[in-house]
Formats: C-alpha cells, sequence, structure tokens
C-alpha cells in the first residue's frame, strides 16, 4: 500500500471538474454583470422569490394607478375651469340684474343676457374629455343638459306650458302685461320644482347623482367628477330661463321685478354653491395629487426592496468575472504544464 | 546451492518479471477506464528458489460502498433539480414572467385602467384579452404539468426496464465469479464488470451489496428489500400511457414490495426512479392543486351574486365546463385549472360583449345603461386583493387573498429549487470526493507503472544476465569434465 497515491485518472477528473465548475460561475457571473441582477433570481431567493413577483406586480398596478390618476386629474382640472367659466358667467348677470332693479334698461338686452348665461351652460357642462361628457355624473356617453334655447327641447316645453297653465296664455300674449307682483311670486313657486325639485332630472338633465368614482390608491376611492345636477347650476338655470323665456316686450313692469328679484337671490346662492364646488373640487384634486406622491414614494420604496432583494453590486460581481477569468486561465495553464510532467517524456 | 538451482531461479524470475510486465501494460491500457481496478503483481518466496507471483485487484470494500451510496444519493438530486426546473419553467416562464401571479396582476391592472374609464370599449377588450392571458396560463400550466407526469412516468417505466436487464447481466457476471471462484480461475476481470453494473444498478436505485462464499454477492435495496440473491428479483412497473390531473401514478414494486415514497427538496429520495416518483407525484401532482386553487380563486373573485334572494353566485367572466354553476367552496375540485375558460358572452372572440364585464353578465347590475358604471369593475379589483381561503401545498387551508396565493404558488417551487441546487452541490461533491478516493485508491498511475516497468526491465536484464553467467560456469565446468 502507497502512503499517498494519486491516480492518472483522479488527477485528470479533477482538472476537469474545477475547470467545468468555474466556467458555469463564470457565464452566471457575466450574465449578472450584464443584468446587475443575480442570474436566477428563483435560485438565489427561493421562498422570497414570491416576494420579488409580488413586488414587482405592486410597482406595475402602481404605476397604471398613477396613469388613471392622471386622467382623473385632468377631469378635475377642467372641471374646475368650467365651474370658474359659470361663477365669472354668473358674477356678471347677477351685476346687470341689479342694474335692472335700480335703473331703466332694455328688457330685452337683460334677456339676451340670461340666454348668454343658458348658452355658457350648455356649452360648459356639455363639455367633452375624452368621449367623456364630464359633467354626466356616471351617464358619460350623453350630453347632460338639454338646450333650453331650443323651443322643442323638453325643458323648454315643460317650462312653456308651466306658464300657460298657470297663467291661461303665453309668455308673448298682450295679457302678460297686467301679471301682477303676487302673480309672478305665485307662478315662480310653482315652477320651481322643475328646476330644484324632481323636475330637474326629467326635463333638464341626463346626468345622474351618481359621480364617476375612481380608485386613487391601493386603498382610496374618491369622487372625481361633478354632476349637472348640483344645486348651483339649478338656480343659475332658474335664474337665467325664466328670464329668458318670459322676459319678451309684453311682460308687465312688476312680473319683470318680480322675476329679477328671484333671480338674484338665486343667482347670489347659485355663486356661493358653484365656490363651495370649487373648494370641494380642489379638495379632491389635492387628495389626488397626495395620493401621486405617496404612490410615486411607494414606487420607489418597492423598487428599493426589489434591489435589495434580487440586485447585485457591480463592482462586485466585476472583480468575480475578473478573478474567475484569472483561476480559469491558470487551470488552463496548469493543466497543460500537468499534461508534460509525465515519466514518459524523460524515457527513451 | 547448485548451479542448476541457480540457472533455475533465474529462469522463474525471467518467468515472474515476464508476467510482472503483462501486468504493468495491462494496468497501462486501462489507465483511464473508470471501472477498472489496478492489479498488482504480488510476488512471495516460497520454497528456496522457487518464486510465485499472484495477481491481485486493488479493492476497497467501504469505500466502494460509499461511493455508490453517494451515486444514488446525487443521482436522485439531480434528478430533482432538472425535473423541477422544467416545471418551473414551463409553468411559470422564464423569471417567472408568466406565471399565474404575474398575469393576475396584469389582469387587475387592466381592470384598474377600464374602471378608470369605464365607457371605453378597448379598455373592456384590453381587460377580456388580460383576462384570456391568466387562463391560457392556467390551461397551458395543466397541459404542462400533465405532460411532465406523463414523461416521467415513461422515463420510470425505462430505468425499470434498465434495471431488469442490469440484474440479468449482474446475474451472468456474478455466476461466472461464482463458478470462476470454484474451479479457481482467474476471475479478476469479471469482478470489474460486476462493479461497473453495480454503479450503473445504484445510480437507479440505492443499494448495499452483501458478499457471501466464493465471491457470490447478494444486492438488497436501502429500505431492505432483496433486490438480488441467486437470480434477479422481478422490478415491476405499470406505465400510464397518458396522464389527467386526476389520474394516480402506479408504484414501483420490487419483489412484489412498493418502493416507498421519497419527500422533500433535499430528498431522501436515492437512485433516479425514487426521485422521478417523487417529481411526478409530489411536485407536478402539488402545483396542479396550486393552479386548480387558483382557478377557483378567480372564477369566485368575478362571479356575479344573483340581486333577488336568496342572492347566489353565478360564474361571470371566468367559467368552468358546467358554466351557471360555481365550483364546490373551500375545497379543489380536480383539474379545475384545465376546465377554465372565459365566457363566451364576455368574449369578443366568441362573438360576447366586452362591455357585459362592466354591465353584468348573468344580471343587469347597470339598470339604467350609464356609460361609467364602475362599480362592478372597482369590485372585481378589489376582490383579487381580498382574503379567501385556499388548499394549500400541504393540504391544509390557508386564508390568503388570490394574488397572495398565486406569489405563494411562485415561492413555494422556488423554495424547492433553491434547497434542491443547495443539496445537489452538496451531495455532487460527496460523489466527486468519494469517486477521487476510490480512484486514488483502485485506478492506474501511469507514472508508477512506467516505474515499475525500470524495475522490471532491469530485474530482467540481471536475470539474463544471470543466465548468461551461469551458462558460461557450466561451460567452463563442462571443459574442465571433458
Amino acid at each position: 500500500m502507497k502512503v499517498s497515491f494519486v491516480s492518472s485518472q483522479a488527477i485528470t477528473q479533477a482538472m476537469r471538474y474545477q475547470t467545468a465548475r468555474l466556467q458555469s460561475d463564470l457565464v452566471k457571473a457575466t450574465k449578472e454583470l450584464g443584468t446587475l441582477r443575480v442570474a436566477d433570481a428563483g435560485l438565489a431567493l427561493g421562498a422570497r422569490t414570491g416576494i420579488s413577483v409580488s413586488l414587482h406586480r405592486e410597482i406595475d398596478r402602481l404605476k397604471g394607478l398613477i396613469d388613471s390618476n392622471k386622467l382623473a386629474a385632468t377631469r378635475l382640472e377642467t372641471t374646475q375651469v368650467g365651474l370658474k367659466e359659470l361663477t365669472e358667467a354668473a358674477g356678471d348677470l347677477l351685476a346687470n340684474y341689479s342694474t335692472a332693479l335700480t335703473d331703466a334698461v332694455d328688457p330685452t338686452i337683460i334677456q339676451q343676457q340670461a340666454q348668454k348665461m343658458l348658452a355658457t351652460m350648455s356649452s360648459v357642462l356639455n363639455s367633452n374629455l375624452n368621449g367623456e361628457n364630464i359633467y354626466a355624473g356616471i351617464n358619460t356617453d350623453v350630453k347632460p343638459l338639454n338646450d333650453f334655447l331650443d323651443p322643442a327641447s323638453p325643458n323648454r316645453v315643460a317650462f312653456d306650458t308651466a306658464f300657460s297653465a298657470h297663467f291661461g296664455f303665453a309668455p308673448n300674449d298682450p295679457a302678460a302685461a297686467g301679471i301682477t307682483t303676487a302673480q309672478m311670486d305665485a307662478f315662480l313657486a310653482a315652477v320651481e320644482p322643475q328646476f330644484l325639485g324632481a323636475g330637474w332630472q326629467g326635463d333638464w338633465s341626463q346626468a345622474t347623482d351618481q359621480q364617476i368614482t375612481s380608485r386613487i390608491t391601493l386603498t382610496e376611492t374618491a369622487q372625481t367628477s361633478v354632476s349637472a345636477n348640483i344645486p348651483g347650476f339649478r338656480k343659475l338655470a332658474m335664474a337665467a330661463a325664466t328670464v329668458a323665456a318670459t322676459f319678451g316686450g309684453e311682460m308687465s313692469k312688476e312680473g319683470r321685478i318680480a322675476m329679477i328679484e328671484r333671480g338674484v337671490e338665486l343667482l347670489g346662492e347659485a355663486i356661493s354653491d358653484l365656490a363651495n364646488q370649487q373648494g370641494y373640487t380642489g379638495v379632491t384634486q389635492q387628495r389626488l395629487e397626495r395620493a401621486n406622491e405617496r404612490l410615486s414614494m411607494q414606487i420607489d420604496l418597492f423598487s428599493g426592496s426589489i434591489q435589495d432583494l434580487e440586485g447585485v453590486d457591480e463592482y462586485e460581481v466585476a472583480s468575480r468575472v475578473t478573478g474567475l477569468r484569472t483561476q480559469i486561465e491558470i487551470s488552463y495553464s496548469l493543466t497543460s504544464s500537468m499534461r508534460q510532467l509525465s515519466l514518459l517524456n524523460y524515457l527513451s | 546451492m547448485s548451479l542448476s538451482t541457480a540457472l533455475s531461479i533465474a529462469q522463474s524470475s525471467l518467468l515472474n518479471t515476464q508476467r510482472q510486465t503483462s501486468v504493468v501494460s495491462k494496468n497501462l491500457a486501462n489507465a483511464y477506464n473508470a471501472d477498472y481496478a489496478r492489479r498488482s503483481a504480488i510476488v512471495s518466496s516460497l520454497a528456496p528458489g522457487s518464486q510465485i507471483a499472484t495477481i491481485s485487484r486493488a479493492t476497497d470494500v467501504a469505500l466502494f460502498r460509499q461511493n455508490l451510496t453517494a451515486t444514488s444519493g446525487w443521482m436522485a438530486q439531480s434528478t430533482i433539480v432538472n425535473g423541477l426546473d422544467r416545471l418551473a419553467v414551463s409553468v411559470n416562464g422564464v423569471d417567472n414572467a408568466t406565471s399565474p401571479a404575474a398575469l393576475i396582476g396584469r389582469l387587475q391592472e387592466a381592470l384598474q385602467f377600464y374602471a378608470a374609464t369605464p365607457s371605453n370599449r378597448t379598455l373592456a377588450e384590453s381587460t377580456v384579452e388580460a383576462a384570456r392571458q391568466v387562463v391560457l396560463g392556467l390551461n397551458q400550466g395543466t397541459q404542462a404539468i400533465q405532460t411532465f407526469r406523463t414523461e416521467m412516468d415513461g422515463q420510470i417505466a425505462t430505468a425499470v426496464s434498465d434495471l431488469n436487464q442490469l440484474l440479468a447481466d449482474f446475474k451472468k457476471v456474478n455466476d461466472e465469479i461464482v463458478g470462476g471462484t470454484q474451479a479457481g480461475r482467474d476471475v479478476l476481470d469479471s469482478l470489474d464488470r460486476r462493479d461497473a453494473l453495480l454503479k450503473k444498478i445504484s445510480e437507479l436505485i440505492p443499494i448495499s451489496t452483501i458478499s457471501r462464499a466464493h465471491g457470490d454477492t447478494m444486492i438488497v435495496t436501502a429500505d431492505g428489500t432483496t433486490l438480488f440473491e441467486t437470480i434477479p428479483r422481478h422490478v415491476h412497473f405499470e406505465a400510464t400511457p397518458a396522464y389527467g390531473p386526476a389520474s394516480v401514478g402506479n408504484k414501483v414494486f420490487i419483489d412484489g414490495v412498493p418502493l416507498q415514497a421519497a419527500t422533500g427538496a433535499n430528498t431522501n429520495a436515492s437512485g433516479s426512479i425514487a426521485a422521478m416518483v417523487q417529481l411526478r407525484d409530489e411536485y407536478a401532482d402539488g402545483l396542479q392543486l396550486q393552479l386548480d386553487e387558483i382557478a377557483r380563486g378567480l372564477i369566485s373573485a368575478f362571479a356575479e351574486t344573483n340581486p333577488a334572494p336568496p342572492n347566489g353566485e353565478v360564474p361571470g367572466l371566468f367559467v368552468w365546463n358546467t358554466p351557471s354553476t360555481m365550483p364546490a367552496a373551500g375545497t379543489r375540485t380536480v383539474g379545475l385549472a384545465g376546465l377554465i375558460s372565459l365566457n363566451a358572452l364576455i368574449d369578443p372572440q366568441q362573438g360576447g360583449d366586452a362591455q357585459k364585464l362592466r354591465d353584468g353578465v348573468n344580471f343587469a347590475f347597470n339598470t339604467a345603461n350609464h356609460a361609467s358604471f364602475n362599480e362592478l369593475l372597482l369590485a372585481y379589483a378589489d376582490g383579487l386583493d381580498a382574503p379567501g381561503s385556499f388548499v394549500g401545498s400541504g393540504g391544509a387551508t390557508v386564508a390568503l387573498s388570490l394574488k397572495a396565493y398565486s406569489t405563494a404558488t411562485v415561492g413555494w417551487l422556488e423554495d424547492a429549487r433553491k434547497t434542491a441546487a443547495g443539496a445537489a452541490e452538496t451531495k455532487s461533491a460527496l460523489v466527486m470526493r468519494t469517486t477521487e478516493a476510490l480512484s486514488n485508491l483502485t485506478s492506474v498511475n501511469v507514472d508508477e507503472e512506467m516505474a515499475l516497468m525500470l524495475e522490471l526491465e532491469h530485474s530482467y536484464s540481471a536475470s539474463a544476465k544471470m543466465l548468461q553467467v551461469i551458462d558460461e560456469m557450466l561451460k567452463t565446468l563442462l571443459a574442465v569434465v571433458r
């Protein structure tokens, strides 16, 4: 028995095995250097691979939320612009009405102002973004506001019918010159449900009270639209529509004054309602902005966690690649010099 | 001591040297034959003047046995590693990119977009498309798993028939050895062949050997079943030609005793047969169970609740082979992942309307037909994160959301891969180590043989010279006599 015996086969096998191992390590390290991620995340992480998969998935979802939040933010911005435009228009109309109360102004000018107000309302409330009517609540494929200035429109028909039913004649009938303050007040009270009550949704608006609900973070939802059914719009419509429809040449002075007085009252309330709505919308916009900030922070955090899980230190990998290459070169030169180390070469 | 004795000693020395040279040349010829055990000629002096060289074969029974065990363990472990790699790639895709977990994430993202703009038909269709990817993932995963099981079964059958063939070969060689030993013939080459056969058998099944009189060897498996005793025992396995999720694979019987089931990713299986059985039954079927549960979770997450009492649930976006009934709650429906499909009323490719996902397919939830109705969509997206109850890989019920359960599936498989790969490294190192040690003890070193040859050359020329000298001496003696 020899003290230390080594078989020729063991020598070559060992060299082969070591070289193969070094080479497979080099392949892995090179891949890691290219991607800066571990070569096989599953093998490196084991049971924690589930965490990595779910982090990747959450990041995609959060990015999706940021994108859909952008959509909601645009809608809210447009809404905000619309509300501002209507508030300004209401302010102008209020000034005109106030003037009409004290000074003698041509009634047709007031009527035109009221009609302009109604036109502005339809253009704002029927505005469309991305194929959605943004004031329509969730009934977004339909224009929410019927055009009062169109004589065939249901709201106009309903109003005219109510007038005729109350007084027994049309607004432009000469008999209108005899309408007293009390009669006009009674009519205004009678027609009010068409605007502030149940009549609005039947005749004026196709919008739903329900507004668009959006998921803005993983756990939070927000109302991200304003419906055409809010009280501010209704009061504005009433203040303008009564004047626009009946202020023709035949209306008595008492009737006009009564209407203007009611109009001023309604406009005042409408402006304050719209201001409130602007405030609510602003709060939602702020919530969205904060939500986006939080989402970005979460994305950063999750990306950091993924980096911690799957990332590799590039300097470490680079030096590992260099080390492995050196080792493989040494192994090659060793193999070749071992091959020459044979007694055969010295026997002749 | 006479000259004639000296002559005969020199003669026998020449003979022995020749015989030793033939051993050296045989050793050199087999220097790189892994199954060859080094021969050495042992020269012993018996009576004065006569030397006998006997040829012995280098062996180390303990090391050989250790090597057999290590080989069995490593074969099993590497089979597990390769099998798990194949399962992981075929079901979850490279880097788990097409795992049900990732696909469900994409579906949720699509739902999210759709819920933000419910009036958009394109988004509805892209959501249905994402749902189709989930269905395809589950269907193809099921198919891949069952193909995998069928292939494993075929490989087990091949391995079993190989094993039976090896045992038949073993009988021939063993008989030769027993007969040769009794008759005093040289059986060293047969011993080499027998060891080689044992190595091959140990790759398939864990064995230990018991040596008996006249060089006879008996083989028993690690769990104590006799595999070979004078005659080979039959190893029986009936392959199942095609697997479905409900198929149960047959066991391998050795001499009528079933092979024990192995467990663990660092497997306690030895030999590739046990490992293949473990892959077929434990991992492939475990993965199928989890896919089935994911399918059940999907059907129930997208189920629609009847608004009218008794408020029963009916499958919505995802249906299975009985479209109007829900799969049994809280328990696995075997093969559900292969049966799940998209509701034809929603799937545009089957003539359905994708917007029904928003409005309800079985019941009208969007009664007023509002374009931006998104209550159902938001509820679906949330439902994927809502806690539910699933059957885990071990059979116990776990309370997780569908998304969490689907990632746990990825974790389960990758955990097994990691453990298996780590264990494979250890076990391959053990095989390398024992093989090297065994090779060092029993194989040939060319340099040593060359050196020996030089010695023999010298010894031969010395003996030849001796003959010449004795010849001259005898001549001298005869000349004196003449």
